[in-house]
């Protein structure tokens, strides 16, 4: 697509001086002619067009409109200069505390996601009722009553012959409006499998932080107060969160911060760090309860925070046991005893050979992070935790904070604000016999069982599992599914391992997708239908914290729609419930007309009016100003929906020390809430603690499964065969996936560091590369033990040696016609989860997507 | 008559691109085209490695090899210091290209917009074509076009004459800021006037030591760079033999 370019300058150093010619010769140079003559004429330049082109100077022709961009999880607030109903450009929204008007470069995508020519523009239906990845589905246009006229058959089919369970809703990317689909309709039909993504995004990483400071949550970091960054896996300047903010402030932060970064692969923040620390793979955990070690053999633990020996003098000595009597804690619970299970003998030294990070290096970034104490940030990314063993990583690396009294501290990490949204109306009124009988009935993802704790705020079976969905459909296990939606998911491109998912969906007889793009979920659906695009055409709303603030932004119609899209989580279950109100089932209608417009006390006649009146139904505290709570004030809902953001108070520091909702009110090194909670999970299933960590693929045994330690990964394939071990990573330009049919994306892919425009690399060390004979350029094939991929290798030295690097994003076998190279058939690219196992950090229900997997690389 | 210049910060710069984007977005660029662009490095041998970013654009430079040797002044400067192109007087010749030690003048190869013009659907009947959809929407060349470049310039430049970026001389007239310095998130673009001795660009010029680009070649551009991309710091040493 690039097009030859004269005088292209490759390199830094060529373009900050030029030996060749000097100032003289060059100035003069260019005022001759003859050294054009190699390029050849016959151009004749096309000037009719410029004829007509010159208009008036054309000022002020839009306006600019709130927004909410969903590119990542940052859910910033953004604006839309809109001219004649049409968007053209985006900027971050002035009003957000939280991103402060700043706009990622993703955030600029959008445009050519919500005009994409491939979006579908009605509803279709397939009329090959054969289904697979090799057969064309053959989708032939409906019309919306005709799609709404089938579903509810179907639905009305399960309520007749009391098997609403074998109903299952599936989430994907969602506004707070959710509830309207995935738990209100999913209730009151009758079934219990509301199945979110939640588990493919980062639940290992909320796990960290809730089994030792009780918030099951993603943090806010304070890095304008911070002295030290230590990123473990996050990449801040490219993925979320709050990258636009992130962006705006870094400059100011690594002035006053020392930045250090754990990661395999030079990352675009790592581009701006003090210290890239390259760590194999997965060890993660090693290396951060080497830190600790060093951080109290050296005395630099936060005394205010943890407290002290009781004679003022340093007990922790390597190797050595320390007598919890002679230390008095104050805001934290059980320092000793992870002193005593875990920290007492892993030195530097010991960390050095597993981790690949010298000694020296560990020693200076824990001593620099100590030093830094309160105000050092331990920021826990995807990576480090989103392993088979990352659990406990994920609060070894948190703990950092505890030790160091970051938590809830100025300089350091934070939860979210409090906010007042409120909720919709409860659905028990609604849901008949067949429905609470249906509801009683297990999930599909079989979460809670044995060796799937889930974990999820301290109850087995709180959370989801996503993608072992797949495996529930495919063995009628606990029953089968019959008839399911999705929306705005696509776990068979998403999730690792997805071709479990085309032949779970394959198997599923009734299938809908509410979608954009048709994707290669819909390709395995009966009905799809076109849904509204969150930006620009969809009313809902999101909340979002950073920078000491959380902010409530709103999505809203602003632009004209050009098809006949639908919105997925409010117009679409009105029109399904009216549906069922036809055919004698009205539960759901008479539900959603509980839903009224605060403002009038008029309940909604139509999908249009439930749209706006669930949105400001829920909202209403934040914008009527008799109801008002907190942060921003706005005197109706027209000011509100005109700002489009409202922010919360600032944060409160240090509030929750002592107060903390952990079993101890602590923070808790020896985790009381953990203890309780896999006691509890042993307890349901008749058994031990020792025999969840055995189901759960962990080795840890006795006391060790309550605290932070670390555990030898599990990395399936044998390294004879597969010498490389995969990393998986994402881009700047990715929204979710869902960019890969814009062409911005493939003319700025470069953007990534190591990475190619029109391209998908697979980053490899020059060493390894050397050794295989491999150049960049070269097509390649990657294989897993459970699949394979093809792309091009690039020689980069951002890799650790024994490593590949390669990025999710690219791969579609159907999206459109960019994203895929022949649509339905043959990808552009390969998905990094065509080589990732279907595995998990069981204890909180994550998909692994790290560490999991070795590969090989062969020509091709 | 101000003469206008920008700053950039290196170390506030992300190298995120979002300059870049939106200069295509603004300006109607085409596919292939990078009125803002930018080089990027990749330094050192693992573990020793850095990744290093330099924005780069037309630099409108005072001493415009560019606008010298285009025989027919389609490429000019305008008297607040732009370097401006005048598509109706340009022949296409391509000899500012060959000139500009930059490589930040691109030349129309074919009709903007490619990949819109396409008249096929994806799914029959169910996706529109790009054609369509452009219609559709009401853009001109794409969807999202912004008809606000049209002010100075072809909103879309036709085949066969060269084009670049103007300091988005269409909005700096309107009194509003180019549009990678309104789009930059990190605020590491600072625009304003060389002759105002109170302009955040000569304030910031006063306090660091700025660089510009082949600075020996005496092309004096109005884009200067401060401060580095990579602010690392490292274990004090004198080295050893």
């Amino acid at each position: 697509m690039k097009e030859k370019e004269s005088n292209v300058v490759t390199t830094i150093r060529e373009i900050l001086s030029d030996a060749k010619l000097s100032r003289r010769s060059f100035v003069k140079g260019s005022a001759v002619t003859g050294t054009a003559m190699g390029l050849g004429f016959g151009w004749k330049p096309t000037l009719r067009a410029l004829a007509q082109a010159s208009a008036p100077l054309s000022d002020g022709m839009g306006e600019w409109m709130p927004a909410t961009c969903q590119g990542c999880t940052s859910w910033c607030s953004k604006q839309v200069y809109v001219v004649d109903g049409r968007a053209v450009k985006i900027r971050g929204n002035p009003h957000s505390k939280v991103n402060m008007g700043a706009a990622c470069v993703r955030s600029h995508l959008s445009l050519q996601q919500v005009y994409d020519p491939d979006r579908i523009k009605t509803p279709m239906k397939r009329t090959n009722p054969k289904k697979g990845r090799q057969e064309d589905p053959k989708f032939v246009p409906i019309s919306w009553d005709e799609a709404l006229n089938t579903i509810a058959d179907k639905i009305m089919e399960l309520r007749k012959n009391h098997e609403t369970h074998k109903y299952m809703l599936m989430r994907g990317r969602y506004s707070y409006m959710r509830d309207v689909l995935y738990d209100r309709m999913t209730k009151i039909i009758g079934s219990p499998n509301n199945i979110s993504h939640s588990a493919l995004c980062a639940e290992a990483e909320k796990f960290g932080p809730y089994y030792t400071e009780a918030i099951w949550s993603y943090r806010q970091y304070d890095v304008l107060n911070a002295h030290y960054i230590l990123l473990w896996g996050a990449d801040p300047l490219a993925a979320n969160r709050q990258v636009s903010y992130y962006s705006k402030v870094w400059g100011d932060v690594v002035d006053k911060a020392t930045i250090a970064i754990v990661e395999p692969r030079l990352s675009a923040s790592a581009g701006k760090a003090d210290e890239w620390l390259p760590i194999k793979p997965g060890q993660d955990g090693a290396l951060a309860v080497a830190i600790s070690h060093v951080l109290l053999t050296e005395g630099l633990w936060y005394k205010p925070f943890v407290g002290d020996f009781k004679d003022g003098k340093n007990l922790f000595i390597s190797g050595q046991m320390v007598d919890e009597e002679a230390f008095e804690e104050l805001h934290t619970n059980g320092i000793i005893k992870y002193w005593n299970l875990e920290l007492k003998d892993k030195t530097p030294e010991w960390a050095a050979e597993i981790t690949g990070i010298p000694v020296e290096q560990i020693r200076r970034v824990a001593i620099g992070y100590g030093k830094a104490a309160p105000h050092a940030i331990s920021w826990l990314g995807g990576g480090p935790c989103m392993q088979v063993r990352g659990g406990y990583s994920a609060m070894a690396v948190h703990a950092l904070n505890g030790i160091v009294g970051a938590v809830d501290n100025v300089g350091g990490t934070l939860k979210a604000n409090k906010e007042y949204t409120g909720k919709f109306p409860k659905p028990d009124d609604f849901m008949d016999d067949i429905a609470k009988k249906g509801k009683k009935h297990k999930k599909i993802d079989q979460r809670g069982r044995l060796q799937f704790p889930c974990l999820k705020k301290g109850k087995s079976g709180g959370g989801v599992i996503t993608n072992n969905a797949a495996d529930g459909i495919l063995k009628d296990d606990p029953n089968e599914i019959k008839v399911a939606i999705g929306y705005m998911n696509n776990f068979s491109f998403s999730a690792p391992q997805p071709e479990r998912w085309e032949r779970a969906l394959s198997k599923i007889p009734f299938l809908v997708h509410i979608t954009t793009n048709a994707s290669e979920f819909s390709w395995f659906s009966d009905i799809v239908l076109p849904d509204t695009h969150h930006m620009f055409e969809k009313w809902g709303y999101v909340k979002a914290m950073g920078n000491g603030y959380r902010h409530v932004t709103l999505m809203q119609p602003i632009i004209k729609k050009v098809w006949d899209y639908k919105i997925d989580e409010t117009e679409i279950p009105w029109l399904i419930a009216e549906k069922l109100a036809e055919r004698g089932f009205d539960n759901l209608l008479r539900h959603y007309k509980t839903y009224k417009d605060p403002e009038t006390g008029k309940a909604p006649t139509n999908e249009k009016e439930f749209a706006l009146y669930a949105l400001k139904y829920v909202t209403q505290n934040l914008w009527d100003p008799a109801k008002y709570k907190g942060g921003d004030k706005f005197n109706g809902w027209e000011e509100f929906r005109k700002v489009g953001v409202w922010n919360s108070d600032p944060y409160p520091f240090r509030k929750r020390w002592g107060k903390m909702k952990t079993k101890t009110g602590k923070f808790e090194f020896y985790s009381e809430t953990l203890k309780e909670a896999l006691e509890k999970h042993a307890k349901k299933h008749d058994t031990t603690v020792d025999e969840v960590m055995k189901a759960t693929n962990y080795l840890a045994r006795g006391e060790t499964a309550f605290i932070p330690h670390y555990e030898e990964p599990f990395i399936l394939g044998e390294e004879k065969e597969f010498p490389f071990i995969h990393v998986d990573h994402k881009s700047r330009l990715n929204r979710e996936g869902r960019s890969a049919n814009c062409s911005w994306y493939y003319d700025f892919k470069d953007l990534d560091p190591g990475e190619e425009v029109w391209d998908d690399v697979a980053k490899i060390n020059p060493i390894d590369a050397g050794k295989l004979g491999i150049k960049s350029g070269d097509r390649i094939k990657l294989a897993s033990p459970t699949g394979s991929l093809i792309c091009t290798a690039k020689l980069w030295e951002g890799v650790r040696p024994g490593t590949v690097a390669k990025c999710y994003g690219q791969g579609h076998w159907a999206y459109g016609r960019l994203a895929s190279k022949i649509f339905g058939k043959v990808p552009r690219g390969g998905s990094s989860n065509d080589l990732i196992p279907a595995q998990y950090e069981a204890l909180s229900g994550s998909s692994a997507y790290y560490a999991v997997t070795r590969i090989k690389i062969e020509k091709v | 008559m101000p003469r206008y210049a920008m700053v950039i910060d290196l170390q506030r710069c992300v190298g995120c691109g979002s300059c870049s984007i939106s200069c295509r977005n603004e300006n109607n660029v085409t596919e292939g085209i990078y009125w803002s662009h930018k080089i990027t490095e990749t330094s050192g041998k693992f573990p020793n490695v850095r990744y290093h970013y330099i924005p780069t654009l037309c630099n409108h430079c005072t001493n415009a090899p560019c606008v010298r040797g285009c025989p027919t002044e389609a490429m000019h400067k305008l008297e607040n210091g732009i370097t401006m192109h005048d598509p109706k007087k340009c022949i296409g010749c391509r000899y500012c290209m060959i000139n500009c030690p930059y490589g930040v003048i691109y030349f129309n190869w074919k009709d903007a917009h490619p990949s819109w013009r396409a008249g096929n659907s994806v799914i029959k009947e169910v996706t529109a074509s790009p054609a369509e959809e452009v219609r559709k929407v009401g853009g001109k060349g794409t969807p999202y076009y912004n008809p606000e470049r049209d002010a100075t310039l072809p909103g879309i430049r036709p085949k066969g004459v060269v084009e670049k970026c103007t300091f988005c001389d269409h909005r700096v007239k309107r009194g509003k800021l180019p549009r990678c310095v309104e789009a930059c998130p990190a605020d590491a673009r600072i625009f304003g006037d060389l002759d105002d001795p109170e302009s955040q660009v000569n304030q910031l010029l006063g306090k660091f030591r700025p660089f510009r680009l082949k600075e020996a070649l005496g092309t004096e551009p109005a884009v200067f760079y401060i401060r580095d991309f990579s602010s690392a710091g490292y274990p004090r040493t004198k080295g050893g033999i």
